[in-house]
């Protein structure tokens, strides 16, 4: 059978196991994060656009860093993975403009990645690597099979996390 | 009771309608300045405006990891919002080439000249727009300094739909193609009110 190339759009998790990709495309101001327990292969990643979910009716639970996290988390462990077995890789969190005399505007980046951190701490699950900030997107791919985690951005060669 | 809208795709037909009537005027305004600054003429067609979801607005302007020129101007006092004008390569070489007489094969050939007369350009676009649009429906919105970037479209994009999040998931795209030399340019422009200024220019309008 041929690996599986998930595709993870924004404010999105996908995740699979045994080989294949999971890639999430240009991440701005948004955080990929990847999960990957190698005992078990399995592998997911999660495209957050926002820090918390402020509305409790909101279906939208992968949007967010706070419920997003938590419910990639609950997902994959119903799948067998274990936290203390998992590497977690962040990427984004870009300040895309700026503006000034509004030095506010656009650091929604710099706030989803303190709230992930946050998260995940909260949940005991240590970042191993992380490529966060600057002005610039990126496209983070998560290979299963061998649970690498590529980031690809425009003018550089692409580097491994 | 007037009805409120609570997000973008809440707008019906005759709502779209007038936003379309609105936006055709304040593009024709942006290809007059367009012409002046080239001394060159430009011709627009007639705006379609549509309320798209990111993936949606990604696809119909280009590829999400193209590389991309992008302008974006803050609207604030009776409008609140993000102006946000994108430059594909075409239609950076043609400003380029008018300009400063420079042509390139990509982006990342461009140096700080290029990219600040790219702003400059998308400046007077967003600015002759917006003035035509404020004058119509006679409000007042004042326009920050314009700010820039090149980058990936798909990252280009999530600036608004990140910035108003937590109100809607959609984004406003005005594709008004301009025409130089027979030629169609691709660029695209989105105005973004929030939800508050978009209910209140509706009712300006007096369609809400």
């Amino acid at each position: 059978m041929a690996d599986k190339d998930l595709k993870v759009g924004i404010g999105d998790m996908k995740f699979t196991r045994g080989g294949g990709t999971v890639i999430t495309y240009a991440l701005g101001s948004c955080i990929g994060i990847t999960f990957y327990d190698p005992a078990i292969k399995l592998g997911g990643l999660l495209h957050i656009m926002l820090p918390t979910r402020n509305d409790s009716n909101d279906t939208k639970v992968f949007k967010y860093a706070d419920s997003g996290i938590r419910e990639t988390i609950r997902k994959l462990s119903a799948f067998g993975m274990m936290k203390s077995r998992t590497i977690v890789k962040i990427a984004g969190g870009a300040k895309m403009f700026d503006i000034k005399g509004n030095s506010d505007f656009g650091n929604i980046g710099q706030r989803n990645a303190a709230m992930v951190k946050k998260v995940l701490m909260e949940e005991r699950m240590r970042i191993s690597a992380e490529d966060t900030g600057g002005a610039y997107a990126r496209t983070m791919v998560l290979n299963v099979n061998t649970g690498e985690v590529f980031i690809r951005t425009v003018g550089k060669p692409e580097k491994r996390l | 009771m007037v009805k409120r809208l609570k997000s973008y795709e809440d707008m019906n037909l005759q709502e779209l309608d007038v936003m379309k009537e609105i936006s055709s005027i304040g593009t024709s305004h942006a290809a007059t300045s367009l012409s002046k600054l080239l001394q060159k003429e430009v011709r627009i067609s007639i705006p379609e405006v549509s309320v798209l979801s990111y993936e949606e607005t990604v696809d119909r302007m280009g590829n999400i990891e193209e590389l991309v020129a992008a302008t974006l101007v803050q609207m604030s006092n009776e409008v609140n919002g993000l102006m946000l004008f994108v430059f594909k390569l075409d239609m950076a070489n043609v400003v380029l080439e008018k300009l400063i007489g420079r042509k390139y094969e990509s982006f990342e050939e461009m140096d700080e000249l290029d990219y600040s007369a790219l702003e400059e350009v998308g400046n007077i676009i967003i600015c002759s727009y917006v003035n035509a649009f404020a004058q119509l429906v006679d409000v007042g919105i004042d326009l920050s300094v314009p700010s820039s970037t090149v980058n990936m479209l798909g990252g280009v994009l999530t600036v608004p739909i990140a910035e108003y999040g937590y109100e809607t998931d959609k984004l406003m795209y005005i594709n008004a193609e301009f025409i130089m030399d027979g030629t169609k340019l691709s660029d695209g422009l989105l105005m973004l009110p929030d939800i508050e200024s978009l209910n209140n220019i509706l009712v300006k309008l007096g369609v809400l």
